[in-house]
């Protein structure tokens, strides 16, 4: 069986520095949480996330900087709205909505890059691996 | 001619070396199409290892660079100085975080060395699709516009004027200085105001690298950061300023006589008039709304008195074009006004005043000639100061009514010693060095400060005014001849009109709002536009002249004449083959770089204001916005070795 993995877009000026931060600290979190860094959370283009799932991911993480802190003014804002619009889509595709998770880590929270990474592993691993139909 | 990439996966001594396999890495990716080179380093972040990596570029030829070690936050940039000295371009280097988020993270060193080569993979997959990025630099205008010359506007200017910086100073009244030349003495240091201010304001004057313009307001402003073409209105004065000697012969035989704004209508003044005495430029102006003459009948009494020829009824307004590089608001505030809290009787009843009728009444070259009276031409034996005066209604704490009120108490004191002062206040805001020494030394005085809830009220009872007031859940009274309120900083009224054709945004309390709060707090989302001193919030002089100087720092270390402006190479830019022309992305801009070419109907990324944050390209329907070192491809190649 295929490991499930989770492919987890950083924001590079909060949550990049917050799973640096969890490094820092030796927090420890499953090795399927697989990072790429984004300039923001508004760079999150849908179509990252469905690549993702159809490159074999199970999960997808869009981390931000929380409300009012983003770098960029408004991204994380518009992150939400495109979350909350591609996971009705999803559903309507049968993928459970629970694998797409948005969140915000500030740059300090090591602790709560870990939280977050811990649960989404925790929430994969309770679904399962993904099985998209061809 | 195929790539020749160049894998190095630091050991970071112990730190990755004991925990990640790198030897096993190296050897597997050793096979990899167009990877030519993959070694291992102890540390490639000393001088040891950059000289090695500068060498490896050289030797191998390397037309791309994986470098697996640190976060790229750490190191990056030195290694993007590295691959310049090698002469590659430093947007072909694709850094991979192989400790903080990997050998830290994982205790598994098996899976640690899995994940480890998952992002090594998606490294080489990435950077094979990388392009190289040219810097582009722009010239620019390194002269300046300042708006507003209170005491944030004139540290600006000063600032880069003896830099030789040329400055352009719009002010919309008749002189400059501000608020703070309206004041006798200024906490904390109580000095006097025009004597403080006095050798700034010549220099402003003197100086030929600033242009002053007073009467004088900002109209248009377009273009972007190094290169605004501005438009500035500068209302007629009637009065040359190059003929007048401001010997004030013309006050006189002018018929009209109408309240002194600039006194809070405490004194009268004529058509012809000077703010006050001491007004800097020392040129009277005529106010063109209430003199007869440009109103068209006949009376030419001032022109008639003036023996230099100074007088010019037929002036008109000026429409200034300047180009300038940057721009720093500085138009301060305005008081609340306390008409609208009856209960205060403000407006109503006589001797309730506000802290800035009594600044006036106590200054020298105030309607009373600094004597604090009361309307009756008596001296008052007793004042109340009521703090906190439209604080509820605003929602948030002006920071400076405290101060200004207890210095107010100093200075009555000082002129009439025998007077009884009450400060009723709900809250004492005195978070400064000397602020609690000042507040102090008002209680040795005999100031009286009496904590209330914030309800007070002010009737007239025959002669005298009695406030009531609730203490302890008890309501008390005390009967004086004079309430001295403290109303809250709000404003300036003309904040929405300049936010307005900027384009820069307001707070929820109407202030201009900074970039960020801690580290770009007199920065605004527009690039080269800054606001200083109390438009951005409520400030007191302090921090109004260092808000000033620090704008003008920015600009003299960024915008420098004779150098381009660098700009910010990530940029996001918009095929206009593929662009649809909807529209989308010019409303989701938080930078305002996108307009709308109408020509070609398709949409436009100013490389100037584009920061680069990628918004546009993912709310793009056609693909026509790319966000350059974070294309789609380049984020699909990573997906595609990560997602496995």
């Amino acid at each position: 069986m295929k490991e499930p993995t989770i492919v987890s877009f950083l924001c590079n000026w909060c949550s990049y520095e917050g799973a640096d931060k969890a490094g820092n600290a030796r927090l420890n979190y499953p090795a399927n949480i697989r990072v790429i860094r984004v300039m923001c959370s508004g760079r999150v283009d849908p179509e990252f996330v469905i690549q993702s799932f159809k490159e074999g991911a199970s999960g997808v993480l869009i981390l931000g900087c929380h409300p009012g802190d983003c770098h960029y003014k408004k991204g994380n804002y518009k992150a939400l709205r495109r979350t909350y619009l591609l996971k009705r889509t999803l559903k309507q595709l049968g993928i459970e909505e629970e694998r797409v998770r948005l969140d915000w880590v500030a740059a300090g929270e090591g602790e709560r890059f870990a939280k977050v990474a811990n649960e989404m592993a925790e929430t994969i691993k309770k679904l399962g691996p993904l099985e998209l139909k061809s | 001619m195929g790539e020749k990439i160049g894998v190095y996966v630091c050991k970071c001594g112990p730190n990755i070396g004991d925990r990640i396999d790198v030897d096993t890495i190296v050897e597997d990716i050793k096979g990899i199409e167009d990877v030519t080179t993959a070694k291992w380093h102890n540390l490639l972040c000393s001088e040891d290892g950059l000289k090695f990596l500068k060498e490896e570029i050289k030797n191998e030829k390397l037309t791309r660079v994986v470098i697996a070690a640190c976060t790229p936050k750490t190191y990056e940039h030195k290694f993007m100085s590295v691959c310049e000295e090698a002469e590659l371009n430093p947007y072909l280097l694709q850094m991979t975080n192989i400790r903080e988020q990997c050998a830290w993270v994982t205790p598994d060193k098996t899976a640690a060395t899995e994940k480890a080569k998952k992002f090594v993979m998606a490294a080489i997959s990435r950077v094979r699709v990388q392009e190289p990025i040219e810097k582009k630099e722009i010239d620019i205008q390194p002269d300046v516009l300042v708006v507003g010359g209170g005491v944030a506007g004139l540290e600006a200017t000063l600032t880069l004027a003896q830099k030789g910086r040329k400055v352009y100073l719009a002010e919309k009244s008749p002189c400059i200085g501000g608020l703070g030349a309206r004041f006798e003495e200024v906490y904390q240091t109580m000095e006097c105001a025009p004597c403080m201010l006095a050798p700034e304001l010549q220099e402003v004057l003197q100086r030929e690298n600033v242009e002053t313009f007073t009467l004088s307001e900002v109209e248009d402003v377009v273009g972007s950061y190094g290169n605004f073409t501005v438009k500035i209105r500068k209302k007629a004065r009637y009065v040359s300023e190059e003929a007048c000697i401001g010997c004030s012969a013309c006050f006189e035989p002018c018929p009209v006589e109408v309240p002194n704004e600039f006194d809070e209508g405490l004194s009268r003044r004529k058509a012809i008039y000077l703010p006050f005495a001491g007004a800097l430029p020392n040129v009277p102006v005529i106010d063109k709304d209430n003199c007869i003459g440009l109103k068209g009948k006949e009376c030419n009494a001032c022109e008639n008195s003036c023996a230099f020829g100074a007088i010019n009824f037929g002036d008109e307004d000026e429409i200034i074009e300047k180009k300038v590089g940057a721009i720093i608001l500085a138009i301060g505030s305005t008081l609340f006004d306390p008409t609208s809290l009856t209960a205060l009787g403000y407006g109503n009843v006589d001797n309730v005043l506000t802290g800035l009728e009594l600044e006036r009444l106590n200054a020298s070259n105030g309607p009373t000639g600094g004597k604090i009276l009361l309307k009756n031409g008596r001296e008052p034996g007793s004042i109340a100061f009521i703090y906190c005066v439209g604080r509820k209604e605003k929602g948030y704490c002006s920071g400076i009514c405290c101060m200004y009120s207890v210095k107010l108490a100093h200075l009555v004191k000082e002129k009439l010693p025998d007077v009884k002062i009450y400060s009723f206040y709900s809250d004492l805001c005195l978070p400064k060095k000397d602020h609690q020494r000042l507040y102090g030394e008002a209680v040795d005085k005999g100031v009286e400060f009496i904590r209330s809830d914030g309800t007070e009220s002010v009737t007239r009872k025959d002669n005298n005014l009695v406030v009531e007031y609730k203490t302890d859940s008890k309501t008390k009274r005390v009967s004086v001849d004079m309430v001295v309120l403290a109303p809250a900083v709000e404003p300036n009224p003309d904040t929405e009109k300049l936010a307005g054709f900027l384009d820069i945004p307001r707070d929820e309390f109407g202030f201009f709002s900074e970039e960020h709060a801690l580290m770009k707090p007199f920065g605004t989302p527009l690039e080269g536009v800054f606001i200083v001193g109390s438009c951005q919030g409520p400030k007191d002089i302090g921090d109004a002249v260092a808000q000033g100087a620090a704008s003008a720092g920015r600009i003299l270390s960024r915008l420098i004449p004779g150098e381009k402006l660098e700009l910010e190479a990530m940029i996001s830019e918009i095929n206009e083959d593929l662009c649809g022309g909807c529209n989308t992305c010019i409303s989701l801009c938080p930078y305002f770089a996108i307009s709308r070419d109408e020509e070609k109907k398709v949409a436009v990324v100013n490389e100037t204001l584009c920061r680069g944050c990628g918004t546009c390209v993912a709310a793009c329907p056609t693909g026509a916005a790319r966000a350059k070192h974070f294309t789609k491809e380049q984020v699909f190649a990573e997906i595609k070795e990560v997602a496995k």
